[in-house]
């Protein structure tokens, strides 16, 4: 316990360090590091711990990411980042209720739907309102951003610790072992389940704001791509979902390996992308914290 | 209004549902006997598009023959994937578990570099060619000569197919595999012959679908997408592992799709599409057509 | 002593060639897999022609230099997000000394802001858009005549001199379509041409009947089709099932790339399409060699859109560092003031956009891709489009 903090509390210093003596280009890689970070650890509050794996994150993403391009220039930044993350959470309040009475494969395939769904929703508002794309003029800079995504990253693991600890956390980790057993033994399974689907939208819905900010430009097809969804997964895959450090290993393996790989093999590296997680996938399916840290992984019982 | 009564609708209505269900087979057949969340789907109509218009444009083969190879190529490409990653997933041990999450990433991997090898070896140029494409007339309905001919071809696998599982042997053994698992081993079902055996199948009908769609739309590396999520919504629709159900349901698809749109406007097709997706999957997941109860 | 002269002159003449033989690195970001993968081999294949032809003649004339071109680029994976992160990384971590344009109008948008922080230069080219003129004018230069407003007041124009009084519209929801359509609505409505079906479809569509039939009932003279190469093939091949008569078919995206001959055939003959360049213009001297270039090394014919816009991009980056060397305030006060001489013909200035190159349209005549407006740049005029 002490040793994690200690690590994070680290980890959180030398992110805030980054700026200070990087240039903008690694200042952009330790961003992408943070969002997904953030993005990840969210996710596993939903997906690690009930085992209701969501497939279409990027619709709570790209929410809030929409809310910031409607509000943007009128409603001040401090405001937009919150109110991302209230739409997202409504978002998921609202179809989570109908939503998680669906299990196994079916949710997965369903939250992916609902993402296509609201994406296809948005551009036809868009269409309604006469907007055919937008451009943010104005945006803050990557300094603020990166500072407010290291906020948003720490938050998210700060809320999956507390998960974890809770009793919260072990009833939500007795509903993925077995729902029906968990629900006679007096876990409140439906509101869990709920209350884990809102918090795991939260903070994607202020990333997508702060994102939009970043590239200047909104529009639907792009903000609501699937590839994000898939990409929190294979993260959450690769580093392990079953704790705190995994999101982090996860998140920093593949950012760095995309800019490693980019570079060097421009035309290749979606391909070695493929092959590894096919590799973690069949050889390494506990994740990297499940490999380098196999002591920690805490039981349900 | 008369366009809603046209014959041309229908027409327009039939031939798109034949290729959903034709492309939505093959998805039906993997998933219902091995679980097997196969999102790399439409990129198996995107490389039997690309057999199609390689052998047309370098042999002048016509594609209702180089669906052949279309099929060989994919069927061997199961037979690759099924030794090299799917026969320690399903045998049980860690991965095992899990089976479903993982065997969607596992072919979220594939997908990725199926599709990037494509755009290598390939380049991303769109491609396209024209073959029996002079429309006939049937009274005032015109259809072109390769929509027909992607008309009969689906149905006839499709129909096929059918009769395959109802009446060969190891039809109804696939068959069996898809309903009851365990009970199918002690009947002395060769499991692992069926599985290797419906892959392909599975595999090769996507492929066919994609020879028959090259003669009608521009081909590039990453068209598999859509095919994928069409494919996905139609076993939904007729409810996973039920196979006359997803045939059925791929013509619902297309009638839906096609006055659907008349009614509203194409605008709207996507959010039709998906929000009858999301509507089966929140009231009725076990589909339109499915029978059994949804048990994890 | 006179021959150790000679000898000396000689060694300082190879020393000479020697240091100039160091290569002039440019950095871009394109869309090699991804959303618009299918769009940026057209680009990609002007900028490889263009440092092929200049490494040639032995390199790019740096202000009286000659440097070897090399290229720095990186996949942008069809998201403008990762294009911003990549300029940044040609910047300030591969330092390159120049840079050319990503693809599509979303990329130049989201990396204008990082040319304006870093003050570094950039022609772009595949980039129409109105909201282009926002853009503060500075870094970022756009030679494209295609921009929507513009593009609808010209063709109500076109369809006036034909006499047309009747028309129908259908629309891709992606951003540039619906922008096009957006100025050519009203435009339509203030000439008294009389607009009687306008559908919208999304991008992903596969069966266009039933929009179709309604345009084929309402019986117009001018059909407006403003799609992307996919739902371009969809449409030829489907309006000629149906049958649509219309003497004026406009197809906005698609009918300039070389594919779509191969994948349509005579049904798109007649089509008009965007466009302002045409090899046959004897006036444009270097028009006809770039195409025959072209067709020798990629044994197809360019796209006439998007090829050709990169093309001159490459061009009017050759003639500004050709006087201006590679300090980038004296580059940037080049391409402001100077006149270009580019495959399109001259080509100039004023803010961000290109004064000179008219808004022109191109219609398939046959085999070929032909001018038909405006007057003062056609290679042909308009044939009315009869059947199929």
């Amino acid at each position: 316990m002490k040793a994690t903090a200690a690590l994070l509390s680290i980890l959180v210093l030398a992110f805030a360090a980054l700026p200070l003596g990087a240039g903008d280009y690694f200042i952009g890689v330790g961003l992408s590091v943070l969002m997904y970070v953030a993005l990840t650890q969210s996710w596993t509050v939903l997906s690690g711990m009930t085992g209701y794996v969501s497939l279409g994150h990027v619709v709570f993403y790209g929410l809030g990411g929409y809310v910031a391009a409607l509000a943007w220039g009128t409603v001040p930044l401090a405001a937009i980042i919150p109110l991302a993350g209230i739409a997202a959470f409504a978002l998921a309040a609202t179809i989570g209720s109908p939503a998680l009475r669906v299990r196994g494969p079916y949710f997965v395939i369903l939250t992916f739907g609902l993402a296509e769904l609201v994406k296809y929703i948005v551009i036809v508002i868009e269409g309604w309102l006469g907007k055919f794309s937008r451009v943010m003029f104005g945006a803050p800079g990557l300094d603020t951003l990166y500072y407010i995504m290291l906020a948003l990253a720490a938050a998210a693991t700060i809320l999956t610790l507390s998960v974890r600890r809770s009793r919260f956390g072990q009833g939500l980790r007795a509903i993925r072992e077995n729902e029906e057993a968990a629900e006679t033994v007096g876990v409140p399974t439906v509101r869990f389940k709920l209350l884990a689907f809102g918090l795991s939208a939260i903070i994607p819905g202020m990333v997508g704001s702060v994102m939009v900010l970043r590239s200047t430009y909104f529009e639907p097809a792009q903000l609501f791509d699937p590839v994000v969804s898939f990409s929190i997964v294979t993260m959450a895959v690769v580093g392990g979902s079953d704790d705190v450090m995994g999101p982090l290993l996860g998140a920093a393996g593949f950012v760095v390996l995309s800019e490693l790989l980019w570079a060097n093999a421009p035309q290749l590296y979606m391909i070695f992308l493929g092959l590894l997680l096919i590799l973690f996938v069949l050889f390494v399916p506990e994740g990297m914290s499940g490999k380098l840290f196999p002591a920690r992984r805490r039981g349900a019982r | 209004m008369d366009a809603i009564l046209s014959g041309q609708l229908l027409a327009a209505a039939l031939v798109t549902g034949a290729l959903y269900a034709l492309t939505a087979l093959g998805l039906n057949l993997v998933y219902g006997t091995m679980r097997l969340l196969n999102v790399a789907h439409g990129d198996l109509v995107m490389i039997g598009a690309y057999v199609a218009f390689w052998a047309f444009t370098l042999l002048a083969l016509s594609p209702l023959l180089s669906l052949l190879g279309s099929a060989a190529l994919a069927a061997l490409l199961g037979l690759a994937l099924y030794y090299g990653l799917f026969r320690r997933l399903l045998d049980g041990g860690k991965a095992a578990q899990r089976l479903e999450a993982n065997s969607l990433l596992l072919f979220f991997g594939v997908s990725v570099i199926v599709q990037n090898l494509a755009a290598l070896q390939f380049t991303s140029t769109p491609r396209g060619f024209q073959y029996l494409d002079e429309v006939y007339h049937f009274g005032n309905i015109s259809v072109t000569g390769n929509r027909i001919a992607a008309f009969l071809v689906a149905i006839a696998i499709c129909l096929g197919v059918m009769a395959f599982l109802r009446f060969h042997v190891t039809g109804l053994a696939i068959k069996a595999l898809i309903q009851r698992r365990d009970a199918a081993a002690i009947v002395g079902v060769n499991i692992e012959r069926v599985q290797i055996l419906t892959l392909c199948l599975g595999f090769a009908t996507a492929s066919v679908a994609g020879a028959l769609v090259s003669m009608t739309e521009q081909i590039s590396p990453f068209m598999g997408f859509p095919f994928t999520i069409a494919a996905f919504v139609v076993i939904i629709l007729g409810g996973l592992g039920n196979i006359t159900g997803g045939i059925a349901a791929g013509f619902l698809l297309g009638l839906l799709e096609t006055y659907g749109v008349a009614l509203t406007s194409s605008a709207y097709r996507s959010i039709l599409i998906y929000g009858v997706f999301v509507l089966i999957l929140l009231v009725r997941p076990q589909g339109l057509l499915g029978g059994r109860r949804i048990v994890r | 002593m006179i021959r150790n002269l000679s000898l000396a002159i000689a060694a300082t003449a190879a020393l000479a060639t020697a240091a100039s033989a160091e290569s002039v690195k440019i950095g871009f970001s394109i869309a090699k897999t991804g959303l618009f993968a299918a769009g940026a081999p057209s680009q990609l294949n002007a900028y490889e022609l263009w440092r092929e032809q200049v490494n040639a003649k032995g390199g790019l004339n740096v202000a009286g230099k000659k440097m070897m071109v090399e290229f720095v680029q990186y996949d942008d994976q069809s998201n403008p997000g990762n294009a911003v992160k990549i300029y940044e990384k040609l910047i300030t971590d591969d330092k390159v000394n120049l840079l050319l344009a990503p693809w599509g109008t979303p990329h130049h948008f989201a990396v204008a802001a990082v040319l304006e922080k870093y003050k570094f230069p950039m022609v772009g080219n595949t980039a129409a858009s109105v909201q282009l003129r926002e853009i503060k004018a500075g870094y970022i230069w756009f030679p494209t005549s295609t921009i929507p407003d513009k593009m609808a007041v010209e063709m109500v124009k076109l369809l006036k001199a034909n006499g047309y009084k009747t028309a129908a519209l259908i629309n891709n929801v992606l951003p540039f379509a619906k922008e096009f359509k957006a100025a050519i609505v009203p435009e339509l409505k203030k000439s008294g041409i009389e607009l009687k079906v306008s559908e919208e479809y999304p991008p992903d569509i596969k069966d266009m009947t039933a929009m179709l039939s309604k345009v084929k009932a309402a019986s117009p003279q001018a059909v407006i089709v403003l799609s992307y190469p996919s739902d371009s093939v969809l449409y030829a091949k489907q309006a000629k099932e149906i049958g649509i008569s219309a003497p004026f078919q406009f197809v906005a995206i698609g009918p300039t790339i070389d594919f779509y001959s191969k994948a349509v055939g005579p049904a798109a003959n007649g089509f008009v399409t965007m466009g302002h360049w045409s090899p046959h213009k004897a006036e444009w001297k270097r028009a006809k060699p770039f195409y025959d270039a072209y067709v020798k090394k990629f044994n197809e014919k360019p796209d006439y859109l998007d090829t050709v816009l990169s093309y001159m991009s490459c061009e009017i980056l050759e003639q500004a560092v050709a006087k201006a060397g590679l300090d980038k305030e004296k580059i940037r006060q080049a391409i402001s003031t100077m006149t270009f001489d580019t495959i399109n013909g001259p080509v100039k200035f004023q803010g961000v956009q290109n004064a000179i190159t008219p808004t022109a349209f191109l219609q398939i005549q046959g085999d070929e891709l032909q001018i038909i407006w405006p007057k003062s740049i056609a290679t042909s005029s308009f044939k009315a489009k009869t059947g199929w």
